[in-house]
């Protein structure tokens, strides 16, 4: 099957859960969570770097899941963003509280865990050659990198000048214009 | 001012907001503006769906149990399923010695009109999900779960059983991960029709008559709920 393919299947396998779900159906929300907790909480663990803080957020986004279902359509985009932009937000609310703590040794595994489906190409959700990934491509690498390491690894303005040894005000201009061309691109 | 007078910051602060950047005091405002506003909520989502892109190298970890099982207390998920009753199972001895103690529940609903989805799940009596059978869109689908010991030499096969007529096959149930199939439409009709499903034990490949050549492992009213 064909990675876009494979991703549509499952774009279907979620919403038809969350369908369920929305219908007070304790089996689907199980069989939603063996599909997408380890992404989800590969996501925490990136953001929180703490195992325990991630757990703990990771039951408290299935929480909101299990009470919100009613709310997706899946007319207006795809069940994996949806609950991925759930456990972000989670994750960046948990964070304003916990950030004051600095972490010295992040528990982030070395090599990744495999998942039940043992899918090594990384998340079948998202179609390759996609056109963000075309944009994508578009941006400069100081551009993208800042990009991800505050997507990705919920990092602040702040935290990626720290990182990444480029003065704040760079860092938020590389940022504003790379969110300014990839909307132009994804527009165009 | 209304967002309509100035797309352009609300798509800037919508970018930073999916993105994270958008912190503090900042972020609840806007948290609150998108709560009430169609074209915020919009925006986000536009974000949302083509920053996920971004989080594509992120490699899937899987959680311990406890996680789950915290989950399930907070939303008092006791049961495995609180919510449908139980069909009576007619389990038959010699099948059930054959297959090695699976004894089935099955339970059947349907969401309503408009949903099209109608869902059995095959449990053990200790609550372990055996099956779960989706009919979605003309397509039947269905999950292996945690099947018990079973002959390695034999396949489950699905039949509905319309009132008055012939047992009609919807296909071998798999013993690991998912199959989907499209149902003809002599499967849809058999399904409309049927007052029950039965699951037989079968050679491998399927009944080779077309008809069910054991008896039933199980044998459980459709729509029980």
């Amino acid at each position: 099957m064909s990675a876009a393919a494979q991703s549509a299947d499952l774009d279907e396998q979620l919403q038809l859960l969350l369908e369920r779900c929305a219908a007070a159906d304790a089996n689907a929300l199980e069989r939603l969570y063996g599909l997408a907790s380890p992404f989800l909480f590969a996501c925490l663990m990136r953001i929180l770097r703490r195992r325990a803080l991630a757990e703990e957020a990771l039951q408290d986004v299935f929480v909101s899941i299990w009470q919100r279902a009613g709310q997706f359509h899946s007319s207006r985009g795809r069940p994996m963003a949806w609950m991925m932009s759930i456990a972000r937000y989670r994750a960046i609310d948990l964070l304003r509280h916990e950030r004051s703590a600095p972490v010295l040794v992040p528990e982030l595994p070395e090599r990744a865990e495999s998942s039940d489906d043992s899918r090594d190409e990384g998340a079948p959700w998202m179609p390759a050659g996609g056109l963000l990934e075309r944009c994508l491509a578009l941006l400069t690498d100081h551009q993208r990198n800042c990009l991800e390491l505050a997507f990705v690894g919920g990092n602040s303005h702040e935290d990626i000048s720290r990182l990444t040894g480029n003065p704040l005000g760079t860092v938020k201009s590389w940022i504003r214009r790379g969110l300014r061309s990839l909307r132009q691109c994804l527009e165009s | 001012m209304t967002p309509q007078d100035h797309p352009q910051i609300v798509d800037s602060l919508a970018a930073e907001y999916v993105l994270g950047t958008l912190r503090g005091l900042a972020r609840r405002r806007f948290e609150k503006w998108r709560a009430t506003t169609p074209m915020v909520q919009e925006r986000c989502r536009f974000w949302e769906e083509n920053l996920m892109q971004l989080a594509k190298g992120v490699r899937p970890i899987r959680p311990p149990p406890r996680v789950w099982q915290g989950i399930r207390a907070r939303l008092n998920l006791t049961a495995r399923e609180p919510r449908l009753r139980p069909a009576r199972v007619l389990a038959i001895a010699a099948s059930v010695l054959l297959v090695a103690g699976l004894s089935a529940v099955l339970y059947w609903r349907s969401f309503g009109p408009g949903k099209l989805v109608e869902v059995a799940t095959i449990s053990t009596p200790t609550g372990s999900h055996v099956w779960e059978v989706d009919v979605y869109r003309g397509r039947l689908i269905v999950h292996a779960g945690q099947l018990p010991p079973h002959p390695t030499d034999r396949d489950f096969e699905l039949w509905a059983l319309p009132a008055g007529g012939k047992p009609v096959s919807l296909g071998v149930l798999p013993t690991t991960g998912t199959a989907k199939r499209s149902l003809t439409a002599v499967q849809q009709q058999a399904l409309a029709n049927a007052a029950q499903v039965a699951v037989t034990v079968e050679p491998l490949g399927g009944s080779p008559t077309g008809q069910p050549t054991s008896t039933p492992v199980f044998v459980a009213p459709l729509r029980a709920s």
